[in-house]
């Protein structure tokens, strides 16, 4: 059964729209979990960071981005890629090491970049997306294409000296440029309630002169809405915003993380209860907009566009020796 | 002896979409705490020696903390013993009902709240008879009225140890109850009908898609959706009955009125007609699908198949009566110092 097409009114996007959100939301999540299982075999070079439970986040915002507007993703980052539409097969490939990989298997799971799509990558080291992206937003100010960057950075990360000093930057050239701290309460194993001494991501934007919000990180209309008005403000020259999305990671901080850390029965009551993807489910299909047969279906074909995905992973060929000083530097 | 009163501060109040889409204020933490010790040295000054108060994981606590040990290790004496409510917190708004639900149970004899009006709603959802004091420290705030602190904090000392008397101290208040196939929630301002089905960023902004509105009192003063009936007709919280307004789009509205619905942002509302609401009378929304927003942040979502029921209920709980505890204080010389006292005072706090 197909359920009636107007969204108009009652949610913030049509039909497509919300089919769309579903889509990438059930995409990451697919692709996260099978990359749970593949590097418990042993298969995955290298350290993974997984994005299972913040879909939400990601997808929320990227939903208002086009091709031209740029982000700069984390270590964690698989999902901000798979929202700005990087392909899963050289995804990867990529975190394979494999040179059919986005960037030739030479970068693996925290270096995937687009340029293409406008993912200027990854990061593994902590808060250097923000100067990259306060540097994608002067460029979009001095094109005049009202272009937005956006800059992702956890909780641990919003500490580095980096991303407190892009704030300012940001403000003092008014840039199109948005900050969206990921606050899943841990960095690694350090909860956030004891290592960031300001309590309140909206009072460090404050600090800069900047204007910050704070939402639902699960909730997916929550953090389409506001991203949506910042983004909005962002492209007519309003200027930089930071946007906190309080979130929960439903994996360990890596693959192969005890979790130790965690409260008993915590991971447990995350996927009963705060599953992001069960409640976005929810709520269209309680509305009547979306039926289960129409999420059915977009599920199948995720799971069969990731099951390639793998399949073209596992089957491409490792890099050789002589790929070692290709693509790593660039004349000017 | 002195009563024991709570201290709800609830952290992640003004953090919403209004401070892009408005410049609404965004108050810090710090000064959140900075507005808890004030009230706190306030009602000691009035012989309260005992203060429970909402745990929280925002930081208000920690920075309360601190300015309490500072003040010790100096040999200072003016803050009450302050304890925190003991239990997990959630970091949602079901701390705020537990803390008062516990406090209540701890016969405390105020309840002093900061925060905006979900804040206040949450509290007195929980708290039954106990008096509050509201501070506003959210954002659109109709309900809590504006004003320094530190006078909340002496209006409430002066009230639960007895020096105002209680007819004097205290005041009672209408809220509108909402029945959703009799599932209940409360709002202390306004009720607002709007045809989105998510709740999303929760706060009002998009005018187009406001419908109806409910009122337990209209102040011209306030801003947010009950500033749509107080800029109507102005209804008193001592009235007896609230405002009902239906809303209409411009081209077959009676009146089109040039509102603030957030702090700075002029919008114009249109409007079909208003007319007094009734206490103790059931109204259904005229629209059969949509969402409720209690006090100006969508909360529940309903469908032709849901069961809704809108009604205003007076003398539904009482708050401590600011004004009237310094007007009877300065009457009656409650704050004449001994000389003794004046002595303590001196040089010091
Ligand atoms: C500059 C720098 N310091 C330390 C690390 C090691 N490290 C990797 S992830 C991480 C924790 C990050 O936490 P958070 O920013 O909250 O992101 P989350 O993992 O929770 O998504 C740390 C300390 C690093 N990669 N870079
Ligand atoms: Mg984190």
């Amino acid at each position: 059964m197909t359920a009636p097409n107007s969204t108009a009114g009652i949610f913030p996007l049509d039909k497509p729209g919300l089919l769309q959100a579903y889509r990438t939301m059930r995409t990451i999540r697919e692709f996260e979990e099978r990359l749970h299982a593949d590097f418990a075999k042993g298969d995955i070079p290298g350290f993974v960071h997984l994005y299972a439970g913040e879909e939400a986040a990601g997808t929320g915002i990227m939903m208002h981005l086009e091709d031209k507007d740029r982000i700069a993703s984390t270590h964690r980052g698989h999902g901000h890629c798979i929202a700005k539409g990087v392909d899963t097969s050289g995804m990867m490939a990529e975190i394979y090491g494999k040179v059919s990989g986005s960037c030739r298997g030479k970068g693996g799971s925290m270096h995937i970049a687009d340029l293409s799509k406008g993912m200027m990558g990854a990061n593994g080291i902590l808060g250097a997306g923000a100067p990259l992206v306060c540097g994608a937003a002067l460029a979009a100010k001095y094109r005049g294409d009202g272009g937005v960057a956006i800059s992702f950075v956890g909780d641990g990360a919003s500490n580095q000296g980096t991303f407190l000093e892009s704030l300012n930057l940001a403000a003092v050239w008014n840039l199109p440029a948005i900050f969206v701290v990921e606050n899943n309460g841990y960095a690694e194993s350090t909860s956030r309630d004891y290592a960031v001494a300001v309590d309140s991501f909206v009072d460090r934007a404050a600090g800069f002169g900047l204007p910050g919000v704070t939402v639902d990180g699960l909730d997916f209309f929550a953090v389409y809405e506001a991203a949506g008005e910042i983004i909005k403000r962002a492209r007519e020259g309003g200027g930089p915003a930071l946007l906190e999305c309080k979130m929960i990671r439903m994996y360990g901080h890596f693959e192969g993380d005890q979790q130790t850390y965690r409260a008993k029965g915590e991971l447990d009551d995350i996927r009963a209860n705060k599953d992001c993807l069960k409640m976005f489910t929810q709520r269209v299909m309680e509305a009547g907009v979306i039926s289960r047969g129409e999420l059915d279906a977009i599920d199948r074909e995720v799971v069969a566009e990731i099951q390639e995905a793998s399949a073209f992973a596992k089957a491409a060929p490792l890099p050789t020796a002589a790929d070692l000083t290709t693509d790593v530097y660039v004349n000017y | 002896m002195g009563s024991a009163i709570g201290i709800i501060a609830n952290p992640v109040s003004a953090r919403d979409i209004r401070r892009v889409i408005a410049n609404a204020t965004a108050l810090q933490i710090t000064d959140r705490a900075n507005i808890v010790l004030r009230i706190l040295s306030c009602v000691k000054a009035c012989g309260v020696d005992h203060v429970w108060m909402m745990p929280e994981n925002g930081g208000i606590r920690h920075h309360v903390r601190r300015g309490i040990d500072r003040a010790e290790n100096q040999g200072q004496t003016h803050f009450p013993r302050v304890e925190h409510l003991d239990y997990k917190i959630s970091g949602t708004v079901d701390d705020t009902l537990k803390a008062a639900r516990l406090m209540k149970e701890k016969g405390v004899a105020a309840i002093v709240v900061l925060g905006g009006d979900g804040t206040h709603r949450a509290v007195v959802t929980a708290c039954g008879d106990v008096p509050i004091a509201g501070v506003s420290t959210g954002t659109n705030n109709a309900f809590p009225e504006h004003r320094e602190p530190t006078i909340t904090g002496l209006a409430v000392g002066l009230a639960v140890t007895g020096k105002v008397p209680a007819s004097h101290a205290y005041l009672p208040n209408k809220k509108i109850t909402v029945r959703v196939n009799g599932h209940e929630e409360i709002a202390l301002v306004d009720v607002a009908v709007v045809t989105e089905r998510y709740i999303g960023a929760r706060a009002l902004w998009r005018t187009e898609t406001f419908r109806e509105l409910f009122v337990t009192f209209a102040d011209p003063e306030v801003i947010g959706m009950s500033a749509i009936a107080g800029l109507l007709s102005p209804v008193s919280r001592l009235d007896e009955g609230g405002l009902h307004v239906r809303l209409a789009p411009e081209d077959e509205a009676s009146i089109v009125l040039d509102t603030p619905i957030a702090p700075g942002y002029m919008r114009g509302i249109g409007i079909r007609d208003y007319a007094p609401m009734k206490p103790n009378h059931k109204y259904r929304p005229s629209i059969a699908d949509g969402s409720i927003a209690l006090d100006g942040e969508r909360e529940v979502s309903f469908t032709r198949d849901d069961d809704v029921t809108i009604e205003l209920v007076p003398n539904a709980f009482r708050t401590v009566n600011v004004s009237g505890c310094m007007q009877y204080a300065a009457r009656h010389g409650l704050m004449r110092m001994k000389p003794d006292q004046k002595l303590k005072r001196v040089g010091g706090q």
